[in-house]
């Protein structure tokens, strides 16, 4: 099902500029005049409505690309093994959490094991090998877990009560590690650039170029090494794959090592563009995710980068009409009535799938 | 001897009764028919909003009631008119996040003078019509080694009209599984297709299936706050895996399956609790962390569970409701 970006993508990408123009003229119509101080970012009063929308493009494209690279592996993993994974958002949260453990000046403890201690290693140390432990997390869940049950036969639904359950488990299991607060990644408050009337974060931007990266690489890897080849092949049929002398198990075995380390990563960048992580910050954004994955059209890892900026600039923008705390509803809302008028997701080919 | 009395006493608590009754509901669309609803929990808090609200606006209880069971009837046409012509997985994703939407709905500040917010709505201001019904003293009664308040929130008169309800809905449950229109949902369950070729209205069927389940969970949702009370973010997801465990660990498709698995659910979680607290030295698992422990074994649990015995603990192996 991985095809390069050729003209589907032009036409989606088209469609989606068309669809974000008519909803900024609708909000500028309807939602005329002096914007709400109800706002995330502190706006002075008095800003106008044009200047706020453009404002919550920038931080919904954003925060779109962190939340690709959440999601990217979601996606990959529905691709080869059909499982939609409820605890991938407990992986994205196990990054983040990982990093501010191993980097913190604080006293850090253990479950089960008594007294506490400091690492305090720099944050950037800290978040490669939080990337590299999130892998490893992939490698063994799938060693452990999900290959048995690959190897059992279990039908892919009930795989998914599996990951359900796992969901809850590693959350409350990260709950116990961490405590129920908020963690700061870094105490640098960094500044922001502004052009005009507009700013954006250097944090932001610099976590911004880091995904872009990741996702490039990502990009890479799926159209131009044979992996990648085999990857995209699995996806597509796995029988023939198999046939064609494609070691399928180790390919997805690849996979999750990818999508957990992915995760990771999202989750380190997201934490430092929200200002911090909490034992349920994954878990928050793991409906945007599959918001975002079944938006781009299930199992389509360009998709899931289409996805994933439709709903950051959806709920970002949102806040300029509705409440800022009902910001995620509105990109859940979107989800759905995607589903409606066009199951297969933006980039999805059109097939049955009743 | 205190921490057995006290697993006795949960298993009969109105929570474990609103949660069989919505487990119930579940069990109608997965049991039966196998729909993945991953939104109970939204039918349960659209439920307590529509009665709390009604209430508290001055409906007479009859018309309260009513309108929890409409909130639900016009959720689940909602969800199912999209979802229920696509492949499982979407359903799930949908209900999952329609009752998220609820949620958030729901504890938006936007609307604090309706839903009070993440506050939620106060007790008194929509359980007085069960009270006064209530037949039992206005004081608190022991029977045994139990004491609770004749008719006021966590009371006696509670538990009675819980448990009366969960008997109901499972001669309902029982009655129709076991009618012309339970044999349709289980034929769509085991093989849609077959079903569809017969001349039924799959979609249809499967649309009464999540609505008659849904207004069954708003019920159970109703039953849940006149015990607590209603704040939105008690039924978030968590909840609605925890109606799902309930389902498994009893037995899908079984008639009994949902009341035995909510009653060894809060019976089980309350001994690990206790005995954790008793026996675990507080430098290995602070008090703080009971709760996320507890609650991490439930998840094992479902995981154990889903692998080793998908039918439950009454279930029957040859009808295993997971079909792919």
């Amino acid at each position: 099902m991985f095809t390069r970006p050729d003209t589907r993508f032009y036409k989606a990408a088209g469609l989606l500029l068309i669809a974000a123009a008519a909803f900024v003229i609708a909000t500028l119509v309807l939602g005329g005049g002096p914007a709400e101080a109800e706002t995330v970012e502190p706006v002075a009063a008095g800003t106008s409505t044009a200047t706020l929308v453009i404002q919550n493009v920038i931080n919904g494209l954003a925060f779109g690309v962190l939340l690709a690279l959440a999601a990217v592996g979601l996606s990959l993993i529905f691709g080869t093994t059909g499982l939609s994974n409820f605890a991938h958002g407990e992986q994205v949260t196990f990054g983040a959490l990982l990093t501010f453990f191993l980097s913190t000046n604080e006293q850090v403890t253990i479950p089960l094991v008594p007294g506490s201690f400091t690492i305090g290693l720099p944050l950037w140390l800290a978040a490669i090998i939080a990337v590299i432990v999130s892998g490893f997390t992939g490698w063994l869940q799938d060693k452990m877990l999900w290959g048995p049950l690959r190897k059992r036969r279990v039908a892919v639904l009930q795989q998914m009560v599996v990951s359900i359950g796992l969901s809850l488990a590693l959350l409350n299991l990260l709950q116990w590690w961490m405590g129920g607060t908020r963690h700061r990644l870094t105490n640098a408050s960094g500044g922001r650039i502004t052009f005009g009337n507009f700013y954006v974060g250097t944090l932001t931007l610099m976590s911004v170029v880091i995904a872009a990266i990741a996702l490039a690489g990502v990009a890479l890897f799926l159209l131009k090494t044979r992996l990648g080849r085999a990857t995209r092949a699995i996806s597509d049929n796995p029988a023939l794959a198999a046939a064609s002398g494609i070691r399928v198990d180790s390919i997805i075995r690849l996979v999750w090592v990818m999508s957990a380390a992915l995760a990771g990563l999202g989750g380190i960048l997201l934490a430092l563009f929200d200002n911090g992580a909490g034992f349920d910050s994954g878990a928050r954004i793991l409906l945007l995710m599959f918001a975002a994955v079944t938006l781009g059209g299930l199992g389509q890892a360009f998709g899931a980068l289409v996805g994933a900026l439709v709903v950051g600039v959806v709920s970002e923008v949102s806040t300029v009409v509705i409440a800022p705390d009902m910001r995620y509803a509105s990109a859940l809302a979107i989800l759905i009535i995607v589903l409606l008028v066009r199951p297969q997701g933006i980039l999805g080919r059109k097939e049955r799938v009743g | 001897m205190d921490i057995l009395i006290n697993a006795l006493e949960q298993m009969f608590t109105p929570a474990t009764a609103a949660f069989a009754i919505a487990a119930i509901g579940l069990n109608f669309h997965f049991g039966l028919t196998g729909l993945l609803n991953m939104g109970q929990a939204g039918f349960m808090l659209l439920g307590m909003y529509g009665y709390a609200i009604s209430v508290r606006e001055g409906l007479p209880m009859w018309a309260a009631i009513l309108v929890a069971m409409g909130a639900a009837i016009l959720f689940g046409l909602l969800l199912g008119w999209p979802t229920l012509k696509l492949r499982g997985d979407y359903l799930a994703i949908v209900t999952i996040a329609a009752a998220e939407i609820v949620r958030y709905v729901g504890r938006s500040n936007t609307l604090v003078e309706v839903t009070g917010g993440s506050l939620g709505i106060k007790g008194k201001d929509y359980k007085g019509p069960l009270e006064d019904l209530s037949p039992f003293p206005d004081e608190r009664i022991t029977v045994g080694p139990f004491t609770y308040h004749g008719s006021a929130s966590d009371s006696w008169w509670l538990r009675v009209v819980a448990w009366v309800l969960v008997a109901l809905f499972l001669l309902l449950f029982w009655r129709l599984s076991n009618s012309p229109w339970g044999r349709v949902l289980k034929g769509i369950r085991e093989d849609e297709d077959a079903v569809r070729s017969l001349g039924k209205n799959v979609y249809w069927y499967k649309m009464q299936a999540l609505i008659i389940g849904g207004v069954i969970g708003a019920l159970g949702g109703v039953i849940w706050a006149h015990g607590s009370a209603v704040v939105a973010d008690a039924m978030g997801r968590p909840t609605t895996f925890w109606v799902w465990t309930i389902l498994l660990l009893g037995g899908a498709a079984t008639v009994m399956g949902p009341v035995v698995g909510s009653v060894v659910f809060w019976a089980a979680l309350s001994l690990i609790r206790a005995v954790a607290k008793a026996f675990i030295p507080e430098s290995i698992l602070p008090s703080t962390a009971i709760e996320p422990f507890g609650l991490m074994l439930v998840g094992i649990a479902l995981i154990l569970l889903v692998v080793f015995r998908p039918q439950g603990i009454l279930g029957n192996k040859k009808e295993l409701a997971f079909h792919a």
